[in-house]
């Protein structure tokens, strides 16, 4: 099974978010530089928000791996919910201020202002649905101080309307939300991710009318269109070991599609 | 792994109830359309007849056809193939919410800001009054502050957010979650599932070892930590080790 044509290309579709995996998409593109540039400004915080898979932490990782190259970044993808737990690894990631002890919020500022950076370091803030108002005021207070500059990520649920909340009506929240793609971003996305792997001869397979389908069942999300490429590529894993000649390589089969889709979740059935 | 056999009769069911209101659509047409035809033309009584054999003689002829396809391959498949598709049904994941437009028009918004207190009235204060230190003070006389508000606050969300997409970092979150709540036995649980999924994560050993032992099962734990020390030499770890040596000896 392991020297199957589909294995590498089913790998490739782990739900895993790792910056040089990041793959260049139009619209997420100029999303990208905005927010390089929003992240030079002074005195504004940034709020990246949008629906589960729809790609923050992607884009999270890959801000700080782009910017870590020229200036001072920190990122907490774990949230750290305990506050003073929180300005302490703050302190010693930004400050090299080594302290077993609680620090409060003006330790914390007097600590910034000795210490001088070229550039206000940014910290990046994934998942910060996790971390309470009282916190949340903090960091503000921090980011008015011009002590620090944050990147945050929000995951925007159903039932819940985070970005209503009174810390994130405030002027110096900067938001931009994160979509789904649409087919052609899909394409472009699958298609990329198959062929920075040279994976050729599978991206082939896909022709518009897969591609509309995939787009169909996953809404474009990314997580889903994860999730569903690499059961589809399992299922043809197992295919191409037990009844090779049931497989096409000038298209996907539309049964086969369906058929990793009721196996994801994605068609009830 | 997947079990192709039973994804592959899925699919037929599935295929079967998606394009049973079709053929029943299409049925249903030609009754109408037959009993219509009788009554307007009373007197051509033929025609609904000639149908009825037309129909009667499709049926006949395409049920060979499959019967003689069923002896070399999958007839059924071809059968239901043949059949357009429709929209298939896609089920809506909770958290995947239709593309509706986003809440977030301040007048939506507006109202529930005015319903809520501004929170903390001392801590706008802070930055202009730097060098008396309230923040401290605050915290510990509300420790539940440090906590969260229950409003945002749900673990069995995030649990249900990490079952969806297998994710350490939340899984490691919930763990210490349930390790600084007592409630070692989850944490135990969850703490095992990160490190399934990834086994190098410091913390989540030691959330796990630790919760061993608060569970009272320290021999286990000791093993557990030696098995991490020799992968990983990690500080922490040892010194948990030593600790716990030395109780047992005390
Ligand atoms: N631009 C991109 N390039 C490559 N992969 C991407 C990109 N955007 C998203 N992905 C893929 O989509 C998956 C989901 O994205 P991500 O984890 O960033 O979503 P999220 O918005 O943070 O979701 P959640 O709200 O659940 O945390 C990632 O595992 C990654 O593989
Ligand atoms: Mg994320």
């Amino acid at each position: 099974m392991e020297h199957s044509l589909f294995s590498k290309p089913r790998d490739l579709f782990l739900d895993i978010v790792n910056p040089r995996d990041y793959v260049q998409i139009d619209s997420v593109s100029h999303m990208y530089q905005n927010l390089k540039t929003s992240v030079q400004k002074p005195l504004k915080m940034i709020l990246l928000y949008g629906k589960p898979g729809t790609g923050k932490s992607m884009l999270l990782h890959k801000l700080h791996h782009d910017l870590s190259k020229h200036q001072k970044v920190f990122m907490i993808d774990i949230p750290i919910i305990d506050e003073s737990d929180f300005l302490r690894v703050l302190a010693q990631k930004i400050y090299s201020y080594v302290n077993r002890e609680a620090i409060t919020l003006t330790d914390f500022l007097e600590l910034a202002s000795a210490v001088n950076y070229a550039q206000t370091p940014i910290v990046l803030l994934d998942e910060a649905q996790l971390y309470s108002t009282l916190l949340m005021e903090k960091i503000r207070l921090i980011s008015d101080a011009r002590a620090l500059k944050f990147v945050i990520t929000l995951h925007k649920t159903q039932d819940e309307d985070i970005i209503a909340k009174e810390h994130f009506q405030t002027r110096i929240w900067e938001s931009i939300e994160l979509k789904n793609a649409s087919p052609e971003e899909l394409k472009v996305y699958i298609q990329k991710k198959l062929l920075k792997a040279n994976c050729f001869d599978v991206a082939n397979m896909f022709n518009d009318k897969n591609i509309q389908l995939i787009s169909k069942l996953t809404r474009g999300n990314y997580r889903d269109a994860n999730k569903l490429m690499f059961s589809l590529f399992s299922l043809y894993a197992w295919y191409e070991e037990k009844y090779p000649s049931k497989i096409k390589y000038n298209a996907l089969k539309t049964k086969w599609i369906e058929m990793a889709a009721i196996h994801t979740g994605l068609i009830r059935a | 792994m997947l079990d192709i056999p039973s994804l592959e009769q899925r699919w037929l069911k599935y295929k079967i109830k998606r394009s049973l209101p079709y053929l029943l659509t299409v049925v249903g047409t030609i009754i109408v359309v037959i009993t219509l035809n009788y009554f307007l033309n009373p007197d051509k009584v033929s025609i609904p007849l000639t149908i009825k054999k037309e129909v009667n003689q499709s049926k006949e002829g395409s049920k060979t056809s499959i019967h003689d396809e069923a002896m070399v391959l999958e007839p059924s498949m071809q059968f239901i193939q043949s059949i357009p598709v429709t929209a298939p049904d896609i089920t809506t994941p909770e958290v995947n919410t239709p593309a509706k437009p986003l809440p977030v028009t301040p007048k939506k918004i507006l109202p529930v800001q005015k319903n809520i207190p501004s929170p903390l009235p001392i801590i706008k204060n802070v930055p202009n009054t730097i060098p008396t230190p309230p923040m401290p003070k605050l915290i510990q006389s509300n420790p539940n502050s440090i906590k969260r508000d229950s409003a945002t606050f749900n673990i069995h969300e995030i649990e249900d957010r990490f079952t969806n997409n297998s994710n350490p970092h939340l899984g490691l979150y919930i763990a210490r979650y349930h390790y600084d709540n007592g409630n070692y036995s989850e944490a135990y649980n969850y703490a095992l599932k990160t490190n399934a999924i990834n086994n190098t994560i410091e913390e989540s050993w030691l959330i796990f070892t630790k919760s061993l032992i608060k569970l009272g099962k320290t021999d286990q734990a000791k093993k557990t930590l030696q098995l991490y020390i020799s992968q990983s030499d990690s500080e922490e770890a040892k010194n948990l080790l030593n600790s716990l040596n030395k109780e047992g000896t005390k």
